[in-house]
């Protein structure tokens, strides 16, 4: 003969088996958003993904006192001056709506 | 000199690092059920007010190389070509080409 066990006791013999071993007693399974602070921090390891750049003309920027020259960049600079004078510059960007209208090419 | 979207994702690497803890503390609470549903809400709120480049679904795994976004071999961080260009040149340790 099986002995009736009520739901009240099941219920407290639940919450003293979470007490044992130390787990939250929750009967009515509500989400506590435990997996938001359980789960690790991807943060550090996505930051490391790309390889460090050797990146001279950011180390001439961040170094002003070591009064170093861009070559290269001195040099595209000088060519702009140079197609400047041939009138061979970029456009001005428009400033009104009509300006940008007869800028624009039709068909 | 890396290219234009390589920089942004770097950006949006750096931002998640930066609110990372702060955005898991809101999501505790906005999915917490046993908390009171305006807390909740509020909590919600504050994770919309975070910006574009702070959410970790905005990072993309882009080819350390050339900075093309599809076609990564996530295993080396490159793409496809570039995992070939790189694996004929024996610049890959163990990888080999097939051959049978």
């Amino acid at each position: 003969m099986a002995a009736f066990i009520t739901p009240s006791r099941l219920a407290s013999l639940k919450q003293l088996r979470c007490s044992i071993f130390q787990t939250s007693y929750n009967p009515q399974s509500l989400r506590t958003g435990a997996k938001y602070l359980r789960r690790r921090l991807r943060g550090p390891s996505m930051v490391g993904y790309y390889p460090e750049s050797f990146d001279i003309p950011q180390i001439m920027r961040q170094n002003k006192w070591l009064e170093m020259v861009d070559e290269d960049e001195e040099e595209r600079l000088m060519d702009i001056v140079d197609r400047k004078k041939r009138g061979k510059g970029t456009p001005k960007k428009a400033k009104t709506p009509e300006e940008s209208r007869r800028l624009t090419k039709r068909r | 000199m890396p290219n234009a979207r390589v920089i942004r994702d770097i950006k949006a690497r750096h931002g998640v690092r930066a609110s990372e803890i702060a955005r898991r503390a809101y999501l505790f609470v906005a999915r917490n059920e046993t908390l009171s549903p305006q807390v909740r809400h509020h909590a919600q709120l504050q994770l919309n007010t975070f910006e574009r480049y702070t959410r970790p679904t905005t990072v993309k795994n882009r080819c350390v190389e050339s900075g093309r976004g599809r076609g990564i071999i996530s295993e080396f961080g490159l793409s496809r070509f570039q995992f070939r260009l790189k694996a004929l040149a024996g610049e890959l340790p163990g990888v080999n080409k097939a051959s049978w």
